[in-house]
């Protein structure tokens, strides 16, 4: 496991156009909102001497005054974006399932839609550990979109089937009868713990089942999605021990990442420097993503016996029919 | 030989006062560490402090009363024997009961009627045993020796004189058969049985928590007619002063927090008689729980009596009673200093058990706090709560106007002064936000709570300014808007009233105004003839826009202009020629400021002009028109441009366009946050990245 564990962090290493394109994937997809956000802000602060208080650091009367009289877009920007609260909050959207603004959700399940996309070519190339050039690497994607788009569909029903009924049942049923008679708030806050972690273990659990299925769809060239799926089942029932495994110490890696970041996460005062140390936060947030899937994809080929094995000949960009024609056969 | 032990107790009391004089406790400036000495050792008795003996209320309405709980089945069995004095200026031919715990009866009550029309529906799924009541068994006149006179029983009537809701049982109604004549006293016997409602607002019980308050059959309050409503949703309460006594039998071992001074506890098999008593109070509220942890301090300052606070706290929050002690302390050393003495010799403050719903309320003497678990320091919680129910002992406990009608009186001025004396002494507090379930508090260092705007809850009340007026009678303001009118905009109209006077003359006018009602029901009509007193000012206009009407405050600076003038047309002969011409005499430069009305409210408001060599120029406008423009030619340009520049109207909801710069940063600021928003949304993309 641990061996696994370290193979993808070297394969993550060698990898850092991954790391660059899904960095920049976040950034383009959040950019557009921001400026709409940026004029927002703007006209609201108009030529007002509020607008320096807010330069300089929080001006909290105004962020009110502004929230007040804003929505949609506008009514996300709450002090909970400042430094590590932006955390706190985003993992809270998990655990608690608050509503999202539509704008928002759109963006997140666009994200995830970019994701999925990527998928095909970030696994290939980090199952096979070498460059393949940005024709191949979007080649597999393509290739395996389509695939994934079927998988996305179980996945669908899979987290909605979590994120909704079963969220529900916990939160909104079990939850308030669990504390109906409680006084103690401590107490209160244990049930509630115990129910994230059931809320958890499960959603973990199809996380890897899902994980693991594009992983033996890609290194096995997989066709069919559901084949995919049974396989990463039998792959996980052989060794849960070692998977599960895997997948906690790759969660400490991202409890380590979020804890650097609760050390250096900028207040509200800071300007350009809280921008920079916010990136570099989201970048190791990127690495962190790979290295689950890097980490895994080493330990199924490793598990399989056929290590650095990738089925499926490298992808590249067809030449036109033309080209085909005058071409080498 | 009791006698004597109680005298020589009174003369070790006074000593030990005398003592705690000298070393009187110094609270504000240490306010948040102040350790929590003078606690008896484990196990003590509770120090007994008489009364005061001569009366400083009218003592009007006295109550003498037994009541028994039964924690299991949730109820309570209780006698009382009312001796009630007619101070009015006419003869009584009835008498109104109040039996507030009827709100929880049904959801026809026009307490849970009006809650609904705020969209709260808190009953919606209880089950029968979650409700509440209380049901008079029997009422009856008492002569001089005690004998049953006149049996009212089955005179007494339900009545709904403010809603005609024939289902609501809060208010009822006997006729006298011989009328009580001014100065006349009528003594009444009434039992009665009562079950709380499951742990709602202000009282009821959960788990062995329980906290009793509006609990007994109560008189309404008399003077050319009686003044007595239905139990609203958003009504608080009003009745006469007087002495009560009251014996309340609890589980033995059960600790008992109540109005008053505790007298004696008589054990009984499994139970204990608590008795306490206190005069010139209008209420009397109890709670009780085996839970409980009790500390002690002694407040005293120099020609004061002493005060034993008295702290029954959660054991989840005992590592918060120090601040609650330095909150309530600091409350009676600066509230006493502000408005006048407190006077009574006991206060406690009951810390409720989570989710009882009756946190945050005053009762004569008593109040709940209420606070978390994981209450981060420099957050104001417990302490906004502690100095809030606190300053209530002034206002709602001595003053003690009707609020029923006028709750703004009490709770805009405790508001008010809650947030003066966080501001004075408790500094500084960031704000907190809670995750996970609400209960992971996060603080933001970088961002304190100001007192203007986030302790008056300025935020609040910008978001529906307009809803109602303050001047509405409490119990008929719109559902929802209660806290907005009596709480937020009367916290801000008075800080207003600061700014306009300073603080020392508003002090002065809450003190006079305090002694002079203190134990009378005051008006606000009492209140604005005080300041107009102290001020030498007639506030007819100020009442109008600010009290009265439901107007919304919004001035702005419309436009800056600063440049040189530049002169087109026909000259003043028809010889010179069409031209367009600079007029650059002596480089003058003209500032042209438009200053705007954007809503109805009018208030006088300063319009300052700063030019680039630092100079100022201060206009008075009466802020009456929809417009004013002020034109200036100076050497140098103008700089910035502000209206309200000390923000004397904290009721302007929109503040930031009370200003404008030539040098705006508004792109910079806008930029920084929003890029700062921007590395928010890419981590929520992260987070939710983990699921594909």
């Amino acid at each position: 496991m641990l061996s696994s564990f370290l193979d993808g962090v070297n394969r993550v290493k060698n990898a850092p156009a991954l790391v660059l394109g899904v960095w920049l994937s976040t950034l383009l997809l959040a950019l557009p909102l921001a400026i709409v956000l940026q004029q927002m802000l703007g006209e609201h602060l108009g030529a007002s001497l509020a607008a320096q208080a807010a330069a300089d650091g929080v001006n909290y009367d105004w962020w009110n005054e502004f929230l007040a009289q804003t929505s949609g877009l506008g009514a996300t920007f709450v002090p909970s974006i400042i430094g590590f609260a932006a955390v706190m909050n985003n993992i809270a959207t998990v655990a608690d399932k608050p509503q999202i603004p539509t704008v928002i959700g759109f963006v997140v399940i666009a994200f995830q839609v970019v994701s999925l996309f990527l998928a095909g070519g970030i696994l290939d190339r980090l199952a096979r550990d070498r460059a393949l050039g940005a024709g191949a690497f979007f080649s597999a994607c393509g290739v395996y979109f389509v695939r994934f788009m079927r998988l996305g569909v179980m996945m669908a029903v899979a987290y909605w089937a979590l994120f909704g009924p079963y969220h529900s049942w916990l939160f909104d049923a079990l939850y308030p009868a669990l504390i109906a008679d409680i006084t103690v708030e401590r107490t209160a806050f244990f049930i509630r713990l115990a129910l994230y972690a059931a809320f958890a273990v499960p959603l973990f659990a199809a996380n890897m089942l899902f994980d693991y299925a594009k992983i033996r769809a890609v290194v096995e060239d997989r066709r069919s999605m559901i084949g995919a799926v049974a396989a990463s089942w039998r792959f996980i029932r052989r060794q849960p021990l070692v998977v599960s495994g895997l997948y906690a110490t790759n969660a400490l890696v991202f409890l380590l990442v979020i804890g650097l970041y609760y050390l250096l996460a900028p207040d509200g005062r800071a300007d350009t420097l809280a921008f920079a140390i916010g990136q570099f936060y989201i970048v190791l947030r990127v690495i962190v993503r790979l290295l689950f899937a890097a980490s895994q994809t080493a330990l199924f080929q490793g598990r399989l016996a056929h290590a650095g094995y990738v089925a499926r000949p490298i992808a590249k960009w067809p030449d036109s029919p033309a080209a085909e024609a005058i071409g080498p056969r | 030989m009791v006698a004597d032990r109680k005298r020589l107790r009174r003369h070790a009391l006074k000593l030990a006062a005398l003592v705690a004089a000298v070393l009187h406790i110094n609270a504000p400036t240490s306010a948040r560490t102040q350790p929590s000495a003078l606690q008896p050792p484990a196990g003590a008795e509770p120090v007994t402090i008489p009364a005061p003996a001569a009366a400083v209320s009218p003592r009007t309405a006295s109550y003498d009363i037994d009541v028994t709980l039964d924690p299991a089945a949730r109820t309570l069995t209780g006698s009382e024997l009312i001796t009630w004095q007619n101070q009015g200026s006419i003869a009584a031919y009835s008498i109104r009961l109040h039996l507030y715990w009827n709100a929880f009866r049904n959801t026809n009550s026009t307490w849970l009627k009006q809650l609904a029309m705020a969209g709260e529906m808190p009953f919606a799924n209880a089950s029968p045993d979650d409700f509440g009541y209380i049901d008079v068994t029997k009422i009856s006149i008492v002569n001089p020796d005690g004998s049953d006179r006149v049996d009212l029983t089955n005179d007494l009537r339900f009545i709904s004189p403010d809603d005609q809701n024939a289902d609501d049982r809060t208010l009822a109604a006997a006729t006298l058969v011989d009328p009580i004549q001014p100065g006349q006293t009528l003594q009444l016997r009434i039992t009665w049985t009562g079950r709380f409602p499951r742990n709602f607002d202000r009282t009821g019980a959960i788990g062995n928590y329980f906290f009793v308050s509006q609990w007994f059959p109560k008189l309404g309050v008399f003077d050319q007619g009686w003044t007595a409503h239905q139990f609203f949703a958003n009504s608080e309460f009003f009745s006469d002063f007087g002495t009560y006594d009251v014996r309340m039998t609890v589980p033995k071992g059960w600790i008992v927090g109540a109005t008053g001074v505790e007298q004696s506890r008589t054990d009984s098999g499994d139970q204990t008689t608590h008795r306490y008593t206190q005069s010139d109070v209008h209420d009397f509220a109890w709670t009780t729980s085996p839970d409980f942890i009790e500390k002690r301090q002694q407040f005293t300052l120099p020609g004061r009596a002493p005060v034993q606070i008295r702290l029954l706290i959660q054991p989840e929050h005992e590592y918060l009673a120090d601040r609650h002690f330095a909150a309530a302390t600091a409350s009676l050393q600066y509230f006493g200093q502000w408005y006048g003495a407190y006077p009574y010799p006991t206060l406690t403050i009951v810390d409720p058990a989570w989710q009882s719903q009756s946190a945050g309320m005053e009762y004569p003497t008593l109040f709940t706090a209420g606070t978390r678990w994981l209450s981060p320091r420099q957050s104001n919680d417990p302490e906004y709560v502690v100095i809030h129910e606190a300053a209530h002992q002034f206002w709602y406990g001595i003053v003690a106007n009707n609020e029923v009608e006028h709750a703004w009186l009490d709770e805009g001025i405790s508001e008010f002064s809650d947030s003066r004396l966080q501001w004075e002494a408790f500094q500084p507090n960031y704000l907190v936000e809670r995750f996970f379930g609400d209960f992971i508090p996060w603080q933001y260092r970088d961002i304190p709570l100001q007192r203007a705007t986030d302790t008056n809850y300025m935020n609040a009340y910008r978001r529906a300014p307009d809803r109602d007026s303050i001047s509405v009678p409490t119990a008929m303001l719109w559902p929802g808007t209660h806290q907005n009118m009596s709480y937020h905009k009367a916290a801000l109209m008075l800080h207003t009233l600061e700014r306009m006077y300073t603080w020392e003359v508003l002090q002065k006018a809450l003190g006079i105004f305090f002694a002079r009602s203190k134990f009378k029901h005051p008006t606000p009509g009492d209140f604005f003839t005080v300041l107009d007193e102290v001020t030498g000012k007639d506030h007819k206009w100020f009442i109008d826009q600010v009290y009265n009407s439901s107007n919304t405050f919004d001035y702005s600076i419309e436009s800056l202009v600063s440049e040189k003038p530049v002169s087109r047309g026909l000259g003043g002969e028809n010889t010179k020629p069409l031209r367009a011409q600079e007029d650059t005499a002596g480089g003058t430069f003209r500032t042209t400021v438009v200053a705007r009305r954007l809503e109805a409210g009018q208030f006088p408001v300063d319009v300052l002009v700063t030019f680039e060599n630092g100079e100022q120029a201060r206009e008075k406008w009466n802020g009456q028109g929809r417009w004013a423009v002020f034109t200036y030619d100076k050497p140098v340009r103008a700089r910035s441009a502000q209206i309200d520049p000390e923000r004397v109207l904290l009721l302007d909801t929109n503040y930031t366009n009370n200003s404008a710069t030539l040098e705006p940063q508004s792109e910079r600021a806008a930029t920084k946050w929003s890029l700062r928003w921007m590395v928010w949304l890419q981590d929520l993309m992260m987070t939710w990245a983990f699921i594909v």
